[in-house]
């Protein structure tokens, strides 16, 4: 089939040789496209995406800039510059294409193979505008979250148009795990293996097990999966995530180390193997990764201030103090643009200055960073801790107590951040302080969410409610106590009375649960009841305000 | 220069050789047909030429990299078996005008297969190359099921393959003294590589009304 409309639509064409641009802009022009723009970079796409809407973008696979295509759809996605409507080709050699395509964690609508000719790029294009037609509908329910009319969209696809078959099975299993209905995408995924194990029905069926917790189905899938496919990254990944659910983090590290070793690029993979190195106490290797996630971030989305925390601290603990001042000043600029770098650069620089013996600097350092969290710089609970170590040794005991007590709180149900709180405190000689403070902060957020479950047993469902929402207000870093407070709130909104408030409460609750925690397996669900109840509410609201007038 | 230095340099060869090739086909493209013949067929040659140099480069590389060690398709998923006739039939009538190109599926082919497009496509083109060559005026792209499997042919009207060819692949033993083994061998590796409930796919030639080249994949 011919896809016709042409001249109304509107392409970008990234390639690092110019003649190669000027080759497409000829080809598309002959079939009608003449709204072509044209980057020579993955930055300048960036650029041009950000200002302009392009209903198809070709990228070449090798940008030239120390980038690939597959890193430069990936960072537009994730920032959403462009959406699942608009079509992204990729072009890549045959000598590297099978490894391209094992390497996508985010799959481009399709590959073309160079060498081609102009006839085929258009059948290509004909190809993907179509089928990006008879989405339109589905795409867009996705994007505004109405997961059930996608959903519907997908099975109506399936009924009448068989070439879209297994298109929209994949999409429908995306649309399943985003709705938190876990089990059916499940079974969903079942059913395309049975027509055919293609590795991404595969790596559905792992992780649609991994979030129901059936970890060690999930393990003996993936353990297979790369054996059988070694160049499919996304395979280790995921396989790293279930062996650290269940603990095993020495597994997850060779793992991850697999996956490094197929695909060095990406900069999450390597801040994963650092920070599960970290955690295996194997501080070489931790080093190591931290460095390249630095490496391999740069320029791009995914460099977060956070990794030269994650460095520094190793450097650090290395004894290495030269190091760890030299990862921070040397990325001084960078830090210095959002309050969680300044945030870290001060709390390294006070660790630093305090393991020099210089207390007077650390004391400085501290005060600087209780300043920066103060304006809004986050501490994950490692920095946090960070900070109570600099303040205790610069001097500054109130002020670490009090960060002690606010990790503690969060941290009420993690085993390993608390011993880890303790013995920053036993270095100090101070333990007998820091037991009281943990046991007072630790006590008082589980006895809340306990008597919260409680009273909601009990069918108080008001009354627990409140006691959750205190408990969340006391750990509100901590997921799974701003889960289950959502949880409870729904509870009582299903009871069909209109709590606009509690509402809104919930939403903000979740929110940052999301921002905390965005691959927890109960998210989803959460998500999806709470969509419904608002739904529910709006409708009730318009029913009322149509009584009234 | 080390054995992997020197890799390094015809791979980047390799890759520069087939950057200027694709220019040179997308150049070409940019030459209209004027029905003038003795315009057009000198430029669809030049075409022809400029393809199968760059997918000669290519074929070799895939060889080499499979007597390296084994050549997994990781793109193997659903096409439209429709669309890949279709796109067969352009990549013909792109090649060369005044052939006829006709397709043809059985009613029973699926509306999708599960196969990786491009490298099949890479296989059938190899074999178009050679039809175009020998065609006399017409040539067939078909697609049909035989045990459970997708079959692709390319069917044309020429004297056939000559009987050593037909030996050589029925013993897998494509010759390599001369052009012609190095596609056959690519197309038949690429069927293989297809496998699916441990069954493999195949290439196969024969003779019926012309030369008739098809790769089966389960």
């Amino acid at each position: 089939m011919i896809f016709s409309d042409y001249k109304t639509k509107k392409a970008l064409v990234v390639d690092d040789y110019p003649s190669m641009r000027s080759a497409f802009k000829m080809a598309l022009a002959s079939f009608g496209m003449t709204k072509v723009d044209l980057a020579a970079t993955s930055s300048e796409a960036v650029i041009r995406v950000k200002s302009g809407n392009y209903d198809v973008i070709i990228s070449d696979y090798n940008l030239g800039d120390g980038r690939d295509g597959q890193q430069l759809l990936e960072e537009m996605r994730h920032k959403n510059l462009i959406g699942l409507e608009t079509a992204f080709l990729m072009v890549t050699a045959e000598s590297i294409y099978e490894r391209v395509v094992a390497a996508a964690e985010l799959a481009p609508d399709d590959y073309l193979i160079k060498p081609f000719n102009g006839e085929i790029l258009r059948t290509r294009l004909d190809a993907i505008l179509l089928k990006k037609e008879a989405f339109r509908k589905v795409y867009r329910s996705f994007a505004h979250e109405d997961l059930e009319s996608a959903l519907a969209g997908c099975d109506d696809i399936m009924n009448t148009c068989p070439k879209y078959v297994v298109d929209a099975l994949r999409f429908k299993g995306e649309v399943l795990v985003a709705m938190g209905d876990f089990e059916g995408a499940e079974v969903l995924y079942k059913e395309v293996i049975a027509l055919r194990a293609v590795p991404w029905s595969r790596l559905g069926l792992a992780k649609a097990l991994h979030l129901q917790r059936k970890d060690e189905l999930a393990e003996n899938l993936l353990t297979d999966i790369v054996e059988q496919s070694p160049e499919l990254v996304a395979g280790y990944d995921l396989l790293a995530d279930v062996q650290l659910t269940q603990n095993k983090t020495k597994e997850a590290q060779s793992t991850l180390h697999r996956g490094v070793a197929v695909s060095a690029k990406s900069p999450r993979r390597q801040r994963k193997l650092g920070e599960v190195a970290y955690q295996n106490s194997d501080l070489k290797n931790a080093e190591a990764a931290f460095k390249s996630a630095i490496d391999k971030g740069r320029n791009s989305i995914f460099l977060a201030a956070n990794d030269f925390a994650n460095l520094a601290r190793v450097h650090i603990e290395q004894n290495n103090t030269q190091a760890a001042s030299e990862v921070i000043l040397g990325n001084r600029k960078l830090l210095q643009e959002s309050s969680e770098g300044r945030l870290i650069a001060a709390v390294m620089l006070g660790q630093v200055a305090a393991r020099s013996g210089q207390g007077e600097d650390a004391m400085n350092y501290m005060r600087e960073a209780i300043k920066a969290k103060a304006q809004g710089g986050h501490a994950d609970p490692l920095l946090a801790l960070d900070m109570v170590d600099g303040c205790l040794k610069s001097g500054l005991e109130s002020e670490a107590n009090e960060l002690l007590a606010e990790v503690a709180r969060n941290a009420h149900d993690s085993v390993s951040l608390l011993e880890k709180a303790k013995s920053i405190y036993q270095a100090a000689g101070k333990e007998a302080a820091a037991a009281q403070i943990m046991q007072q902060a630790t006590e008082q957020v589980a006895q809340l969410a306990k008597e919260g479950v409680l009273l909601m047993q009990r069918g108080d469902l008001q009354g627990g409610v409140q006691k959750m929402l205190l408990a969340a207000r006391e750990a509100p870093r901590n997921p799974r106590v701003l889960m289950n407070t959502v949880w409870a709130v729904l509870r009582v909104l299903e009871q069909g009375e209109d709590h606009g408030q509690l509402l809104s409460q919930a939403k903000r609750l979740l929110d940052d649960a999301a921002w905390l925690a965005p691959e927890h397996p109960r998210l989803a669900g959460l998500q999806t009841s709470l969509r419904h109840i608002e739904v529910q509410v709006s409708a009730k609201r318009m029913a009322s305000f149509f009584n009234f007038s | 220069m080390s054995s992997l230095e020197q890799q390094d340099l015809y791979a980047a060869l390799l890759h520069e050789m087939k950057n200027h090739l694709v220019l040179m086909s997308i150049t070409l493209d940019r030459v209209p047909h004027t029905d003038d013949h003795d315009h057009d067929e000198p430029l669809d040659e030049a075409r022809l030429l400029c393809q199968r140099t760059s997918e000669r480069l290519m074929q070799a590389l895939f060889i080499y990299k499979n007597e390296q060690g084994g050549t997994p398709l990781n793109a193997v998923d659903a096409y439209s078996t429709e669309d890949f006739i279709q796109e067969m039939a352009v990549q013909a009538r792109s090649l060369r005008s005044q052939l006829r190109v006709e397709t043809d599926m059985a009613e029973d082919v699926p509306a999708i297969w599960f196969f990786d497009r491009n490298m099949l496509e890479m296989a059938l083109i190899n074999a178009l190359h050679n039809s175009i060559g020998y065609a006399r005026e017409r040539i067939r792209i078909a697609a049909r099921m035989d045990d459970g499997m997708l079959c692709i042919a390319i069917v044309d009207d020429s004297d056939g393959y000559p009987p050593h060819i037909l030996q050589s692949v029925e013993d897998d033993t494509p010759l390599t003294s001369n052009g012609t083994g190095l596609g056959l061998r690519f197309s038949s590796l690429i069927a293989k590589s297809h496998i699916n409930k441990g069954r493999k796919g195949f290439l196969r030639l024969r003779n019926e009304g012309g030369a008739v080249f098809e790769i089966c994949v389960p």
